[in-house]
């Protein structure tokens, strides 16, 4: 499998305060990458990091690379716009907007300007995230109205709108019941064959279920990472022993 | 002792009930006193007439229509720079800059500054200057707009209310939520897309709850607009920007300090304070109920 994602000795600051210290890792297409460690390690910060979210912030700064299929996303002459599409975003929270459950699906769509195409992704995507034979008699009613397991698969399907090559999750699951977790679980393994999935989740449980690799973040370092069954059964450090086997975290 | 402290702690609660007592006595006794005169007097024929023998007689309807065509000219000017002017201060500049800081201090003075003073800057800025260019420019010298006129005397009060848009402008746009931004961001969208598409529909409550207070704010003054175009008494009604105009308020004014027969416009004077009162409150009111229902959806978020 060739690589898509490639961090080299990246590192983040807020402030003067570190973030993440010398991140090297790979990230291979169509695979499921897993990202636990506790909270405070630095997990979402990587995350937000390859779609430059953290740009929102004022006192963020960086070093080191990040490349995207070979480019270099912290360039200054990236086109972020293009550069979050292709790099979709799930959050911790589900946060559907203000209106109908369509209109959401439609928010990619609409602010790329191809909004004539989009209709008939409408379907496949929510079939997609599993959530297309509950919705799909109502898709002009609120999004609000939904449950929020429901919500957070709709979240699911309009990053899918844009029809992304990788799939940022950031805790995608934190807040959701079983049956909604397993839903979103039985989606990310659906859709890695199209694209690749980075998954934070700060259910260690989670990873070792649907990652096919596992990396383990601790106080903003990447302490290890490889096939999830060896990080779960022989790791090679000591901190990521402790933490799978739930002895801190 | 027990007695004294007992007496003390009485007398205090007893004054500082007093003090609520006469706030509310005197809004009481300005209400109802405005209530009892103005109500003999009020009829259709008042609310849509024309004043007649020297403003003793008649009704008040072209103070009523100068009112709202004043009002409605301010709003078309202040909305799109208050409004224009927050989005910059909220979401374009970057917090703690020296030019945030610059633009927050002269919107304090702005609101701080009293009215007659927008006056005397609207006959000066305005009138004499730009006014009086334009007359120069276009109309060869002719006057044209070189004079007091309902455009000055409006574009006078959106320099007065522009503080009251600005200001629930920005409390519009601190109350949508940052999760939304950061969805539109996520989404590929541009610093204008997330405006256009995410925190200004989520805005348009708290901007008219500004425009309101606008509205009812620029419709009572009477200090800026007295120099600025407002008429004593005019025999037809404002057709163009550079029309003179009535006005609710100065038309108080006048019938209170201007009349010839103080007596004879008593009546006529309470009860066109009764309409203009019942005007503003009627705008704040509306104003009130949506600034709640926003206060308790940002709750909710």
């Amino acid at each position: 499998m060739s690589t898509i994602v490639e961090v080299r000795n990246f590192s983040v600051w807020y402030g003067s305060h570190p973030a993440l210290s010398d991140i090297t890792l790979d990230v291979l297409e169509h695979e499921i990458l897993g990202i636990i460690g506790p909270a405070g390690s630095g997990k979402t910060t990587f995350l937000r990091s390859l779609n430059r979210l953290n740009d929102l912030l004022p006192d963020f700064r960086v070093q080191g690379t990040i490349q995207f299929r070979g480019v270099e996303i912290n360039r200054r002459d990236v086109d972020l716009a293009v550069l979050r599409r292709k790099l979709g975003m799930v959050f911790a929270v589900p946060v559907p907007l203000p209106g109908s459950i369509f209109e959401n699906l439609m928010l990619g769509p609409r602010l790329n300007k191809t909004k004539a195409d989009a209709g008939s992704l409408v379907e496949k995507t929510l079939k997609a995230a599993y959530l297309w034979d509950e919705v799909k008699d109502r898709l002009h009613q609120s999004a609000f109205a939904l449950s929020g397991g429901q919500q957070q698969r709709l979240c699911l399907a309009r990053t899918l709108m844009m029809e992304p090559d990788v799939l940022l999750l950031d805790e995608p699951c934190s807040g959701l019941d079983p049956i909604s977790t397993a839903k979103i679980e039985e989606a990310l393994v659906r859709l890695k064959r199209e694209l690749t999935v980075i998954l934070v989740t700060n259910n260690v449980m989670q990873a070792s279920r649907v990652a096919d690799r596992t990396a383990f973040f601790l106080q903003g370092r990447l302490i290890e990472y490889g096939a999830t069954e060896q990080i779960f059964v022989n790791p090679r450090e000591k901190q990521t022993h402790e933490y799978v086997s739930g002895r801190f975290g | 002792m027990r007695r004294w402290i007992k007496f003390v702690g009485l007398a205090f609660t007893s004054l500082t009930g007093l003090a609520c007592l006469i706030i509310v006595a005197m809004v009481a006794i300005i209400l109802g006193d405005i209530a009892i005169h103005a109500w003999p007097r009020l009829s259709w024929e008042f609310i849509h007439g024309q004043p007649r023998a020297g403003m003793t007689e008649g009704g008040i309807f072209p103070a009523i229509f100068g009112t709202a065509a004043l009002v409605l000219l301010m709003t078309l000017a202040v909305v799109p720079l208050g409004v224009a002017a927050a989005i910059y201060l909220h979401e374009y500049a970057r917090q703690g800059s020296k030019l945030v800081h610059l633009v927050r201090l002269a919107l304090h003075n702005l609101a701080g500054v009293p009215a007659i003073v927008f006056g005397l800057f609207g006959l000066g800025f305005f009138i004499e200057f730009v006014g009086a260019g334009i007359d120069r420019a276009f109309y060869g010298g002719a006057l044209a707009f070189g004079q007091p006129c309902i455009l000055w005397a409006a574009l006078t009060l959106a320099v007065l209310t522009l503080p009251t848009v600005v200001v629930a402008t920005e409390e519009a746009l601190r109350a949508v939520p940052i999760s939304y931004r950061e969805v539109a961001y996520a989404a590929g969208a541009t610093r204008w897309q997330v405006v256009q598409h995410v925190v200004l529909p989520q805005s348009v409550g708290g901007i008219l709850t500004g425009t309101i207070l606008a509205v009812s704010r620029g419709a009572g003054e009477v200090a800026p607009i007295m120099f600025t175009g407002a008429a004593y008494y005019l025999p037809y009604l404002p057709k163009k920007l550079n029309d003179q105009f009535m006005e609710l308020g100065y038309h108080i004014y006048v019938l209170t300090t201007q009349s010839p027969d103080v007596e004879a416009t008593k009546p006529i004077l309470y009860a066109t304070v009764f309409v203009l009162l019942v005007l503003t409150f009627a705008l704040n009111f509306v104003a009130i109920i949506l600034r709640s229902r926003i206060r308790r959806r940002l709750r909710a978020a």
